[in-house]
């Protein structure tokens, strides 16, 4: 195992992984295990997440002003961080889905053919 | 508090209550407490991590990792003094060597020349086949300067010795005729006062002077009001113009320079066009014009002038000089050798402390597997390693260069003047960017090896293993052995290239160079022309110089001549020999013309071959006789006798005045004891009077003692005559061969230090390897292996590295010394002699340095060994 490959393998997930945060994050803020969770259940456990890389996520996303924290309680009663959509994370939520979007379009689209191939 | 801190502060409590909660969601499944601690953290991941890469999202993570790891660094340094002190020691020695041959280096090659875009000057001379380069005639100068389209602008320089008068002690300065326009083509402006104007290059110029920045603070106090003020040379009052800047600098040594008008003004010399007599040009190319096109214009210029004055030029040709390799001379191959060789024990230095740092590695193979193990990157686990490499370098640096500091003024006058060509050597920002550079590629060189290796994944099996032989040892040892392997090499080129020189150095001082330089004091001193402006006069000065010094007690002889052996002075003239087929007039003999006293060549020690030697008696009233060397009688009068022929000097023309050959005196080598001997006539000073000459005086007691005696005598007959050069003969001898011996001498060091430092990596490759076969040595003697055998075997180790790098060494040898072929003398660049003595010396070296752990192996004691795990 190589450093190079393991680097490249952390880019691909950070991108996804910011766009799950935020998409988790419009329901309402919340908490880390709950982000965690919700991601989780939301995708039928498809996406498991390491949770430990969430933290990362969260203080980059944190970094460029796309969310804020603020000090609340948890659901057994513990001081916890939450983190809230900012209306800066709400724009560019939008603007990575529809970029999200256009490229599973286009990947879609290019693996088509030779699905119906493969069926034939 | 900053942002980042305060969100970071409970980044641990926020990870906790995420595994606490996860944790209560698992319990809630039904799992066992233990169980569902164990699944939350497995689902988290690694927590360390988690939190590492979560702050290196808000800090300069490269920064906060440097200085983690230069803290970490400095605390492993701290905790092996005695790997940090050899290693801190090797490096400073080759840093501070490196740093001394560079300051050297900058100084002479590198430096800019104070001068406005110095690279598109260049100095001209003339060539013959006779003598190879002269002086340039001004005759020549001027058809030059308005023939030629390649340079913009041409001026002549004439050196002019001076003697300043009018003061309490009479001295000897030199200087220079300038054309006006010489400063304005380099680019400089007078420090104070004015530059010389157009019209003084007219014969007929009042005398003016500029005057150099060092002259005016010694002799004139930096008088600020100086520009107007008079000064007395040779007796004639020059008005000062102005003072040269702090940084000017020439070829010679310029105290004062003159507008060329001055020197030209009843100088018969300047418009002499076969005179060629301590002139020569410098030009600035004209914008768009190559060296090689400014050469072929100038040679088809000289061509047209040989055919134009046949009599003054023919077969004179013209050689153009970029500027720097004016200045720089011959000395660049000797400066470029010992930068090589200094390069060459910097990396044998760093080979050694890579060496240092396996030794060390191995110890911490344990360690380095559990940080990986516990997620530590593999890059960062070397930058740490390279981090201590940084540290190591940095202080041997440091060290280093303090020790060049220390040092920069010793060595500034250990490198003989010869090769500094005027350059002053010192510590600067260039040298400061060269260390700074050296420290970089010393920590990458020795510390990126050892780092990437110790680092290697399958050293990740050291953690089970017991620390002490570890299966990557081998490739361990053979990265090792690598080292020794190049170090031998590079040590062996070194000892090589000092033992050519050695060998040089002993045939160049074997030479028999005509003459006997013992007990022989030598005094150069030029009389004023205004005093002594009629040949009686002058006569009468040297001879009552003669007769007072040969009266001194200790002298055994003493004599004049207008030629010391080894020094630059040479004054040479075509000759006819009587009956010889008139050549054309390029192919004249050419010999040195020397004007001599009685007792010149018994002074000197020059064997008289033939005939007799110059007496008192060949004065202006005898009829006129000459002596001629031994190669002048082989070539001119071969199979006969020369004695009692005669020649005459010049060509045959008006006036015949023939020279009645009386003597044939032994060949000297005039021009440097590596040069051969020349063609040479000697003239009696009585018959042919030079106003320009050398005092010789051989004493019976040591020469030092005389010399007060001496200036004493001629103080006594001209108080006012300055003495310009006193040496003793063995001191030109010595100087003569100055660069040849520091070259020697620095590479002997080098390399010496070349041979330590790569017995030491030897010794220690084997001696580890000794020690981590303990086991296998404990198991062979107990099977019944003879101690020979032992022996033998790891001999056989040291011997195998040592044939390796000298092999490599060898062929690196071979085509190495080949640049250093100019400072050699009698010996070849790849004189078998040389290299098989020294890849001997070598593999006793390694074998000496092989026998200590050998040794060792023998008395393993097979019982110990085998408990040793």
């Amino acid at each position: 195992m190589s450093t190079k490959e393991q680097k490249q393998k952390v880019e691909l997930l950070q991108g996804t992984l910011d766009l799950l945060i935020l998409r988790t994050l419009l329901l309402g803020p919340t908490h880390g295990h709950a982000i965690a969770k919700a991601i989780e259940f939301t995708s039928d456990s498809v996406l498991q997440v390491e949770q430990g890389s969430l933290y990362p996520a969260l203080h980059r996303l944190i970094k460029r002003q796309w969310i804020s924290v603020e000090d609340g309680t948890s659901e057994n009663n513990r001081r916890a961080k939450f983190y809230r959509l900012t209306a800066k994370g709400r724009r560019q939520l939008t603007v990575e889905t529809s970029k999200w979007n256009k490229m599973a379009g286009a990947i879609a689209q290019i693996l088509r053919p030779a699905e119906q191939e493969g069926e034939s | 508090m900053k942002r980042r801190d305060r969100i970071l502060a409970d980044l641990d409590q926020d990870i906790r209550e995420h595994i606490e909660v996860e944790t209560r969601d698992n319990i809630a499944r039904g799992m066992s407490p233990e169980a569902a601690r164990t699944a939350a953290f497995r689902k988290f991941g690694n927590v360390t991590r988690a939190k590492e890469e979560t702050r290196e999202v808000w800090s300069f993570v490269w920064l906060e990792q440097f200085l983690q790891d230069v803290r970490y660094g400095l605390r492993m340094i701290w905790k092996s003094p005695g790997f940090t002190t050899v290693a801190v020691l090797t490096l400073a020695l080759g840093i501070g060597a490196n740093t001394a041959i560079f300051s050297v280096v900058y100084a002479v090659l590198l430096r800019p020349l104070p001068y406005r875009d110095a690279s598109r000057l260049v100095l001209l001379n003339e060539t013959t086949p006779n003598v190879g380069t002269v002086s340039v005639s001004y005759p020549n100068f001027i058809d030059w300067r308005s023939q030629s389209h390649a340079f913009s602008q041409m001026a002549a320089v004439h050196q002019v010795g001076f003697n300043l008068t009018g003061v309490a002690r009479p001295e000897s300065i030199s200087g220079s005729a300038v054309s006006p326009a010489f400063l304005s083509i380099l680019g400089v402006r007078p420090f104070l006062g004015r530059d010389f104007d157009a019209a003084e290059e007219n014969a007929g110029t009042a005398p003016v002077l500029l005057l150099s920045y060092d002259l005016w603070q010694s002799h004139l106090g930096a008088d600020p009001d100086v520009v107007g003020k008079s000064m007395s040379l040779d007796g004639r009052a020059f008005t000062i113009v102005g003072v040269l800047p702090a940084s000017f600098r020439w070829l010679d040594k310029m105290d004062v320079i003159e507008p060329i008008g001055v020197w030209a003004t009843n100088n018969p010399e300047a418009a002499d066009r076969g005179g060629r007599g301590d002139t020569s040009a410098v030009g600035r190319l004209a914008p768009g014009v190559t060296f090689e096109q400014a050469r072929a214009e100038m040679e088809s210029i000289a061509a047209r002038l040989a055919r134009e004055y046949p009599g003054p030029d023919d077969k004179f040709n013209v050689e153009l000089m970029p500027m720097r390799d004016a200045f720089v001379g011959d000395s660049r191959p000797a400066i470029l050798i010992l930068f090589g060789a200094v390069l060459f024990v910097l990396l044998i230095a760093c080979a050694n402390v890579a060496n240092l740092f396996l030794a060390r590695g191995a110890t911490r193979t344990k360690e380095i597997a559990l940080r990986l193990a516990f997620g530590a990157s593999r890059g960062r686990v070397i930058r740490q390693m390279l981090a201590e490499s940084f540290i190591l370098a940095f202080l041997g640096g440091a060290l280093g260069l303090a020790l060049a500091i220390g040092g920069i003024h010793a060595i500034a006058r250990w490198i003989p003047k010869d090769m500094l060509s005027g350059a002053t050597v010192n510590l600067n920002g260039a040298v400061f960017a060269f260390v700074a550079a050296l420290i970089v590629l010393a920590a990458f060189i020795f510390g990126l090896a050892p780092a990437a290796h110790s680092t290697t994944p399958d050293l990740q099996s050291g953690l089970k293993e017991s620390g002490r032989t570890t299966s990557a040892s081998a490739a361990q040892h053979k990265l090792r052995g690598a080292f020794a392997v190049a170090e031998i090499s590079l040590a062996l080129v070194l000892l090589i290239g000092a033992g050519l020189m050695t060998k040089s150095l002993y045939r160049l001082m074997s030479v028999n160079p005509g003459f006997r330089p013992d007990r022989v004091l030598t005094m150069e001193m030029d009389l004023l022309e205004r005093q002594y402006s009629t040949d009686p006069v002058v006569l009468n000065f040297w001879q009552r110089v003669l007769d007072g010094v040969r009266a001194l007690p200790g002298v055994e002889s003493a004599a004049v001549g207008t030629v010391v052996p080894l020094t630059g002075n040479h004054s040479r003239s075509d000759v006819t020999i009587e009956g010889m087929t008139a050549p054309r007039p390029g192919d004249y003999p050419h010999p040195d013309v020397h004007v001599v006293s009685s007792g010149y060549a018994a002074t000197l020690g020059i064997p008289l071959v033939r005939g007799r030697a110059f007496t008192d008696a060949d004065d202006e009233k005898a009829p006129h006789v000459g002596m001629v060397n031994a190669l002048m009688a082989r070539r001119f009068f071969p199979g006969d006798d020369p004695v009692g022929k005669r020649f005459m000097i010049g060509h045959p023309g008006k006036t015949e005045d023939w020279i009645t050959i009386v003597g044939v005196t032994g060949d000297t080598n005039l021009y440097g004891l590596a040069n051969p001997a020349r063609l040479e006539i000697y003239l009696p000073f009585r018959q042919a009077a030079e106003t320009n000459m050398n005092l010789i005086v051989k004493s019976g007691v040591g020469v030092a003692a005389l010399s007060a005696a001496i200036r004493e005598v001629i103080a006594g007959i001209d108080k006012d005559q300055p003495i310009s050069v006193t040496s003793t003969m063995n001191q030109l001898v010595s100087d003569s061969i100055a660069t040849r011996r520091i070259t020697l001498v620095l590479l002997g060091l080098f390399s010496g230090l070349a041979l330590i430092l790569a017995a030491i990596g030897i010794y220690g490759v084997i001696s580890y390897s000794v020690a981590q076969r303990t086991h296998e040595i404990g198991i062979r003697s107990a099977l019944g292996a003879q101690r020979g055998d032992l022996m033998q075997m790891i001999l056989k180790q040291g011997i195998k590295s040592a044939a390796a790098g000298i092999g490599i060494g060898l062929a690196a040898a071979l085509g190495l010394t080949r640049l250093m072929k100019s400072l050699l003398f009698g010996v070849g660049a790849m004189d078998p002699v040389t290299f098989i003595s020294v890849a001997m010396l070598l593999l006793l070296v390694a074998l000496a340095a092989s026998y200590i752990p050998a040794r060792r192996a023998m008395r393993v004691d097979p019982l110990v060994a085998l408990k040793y795990e």
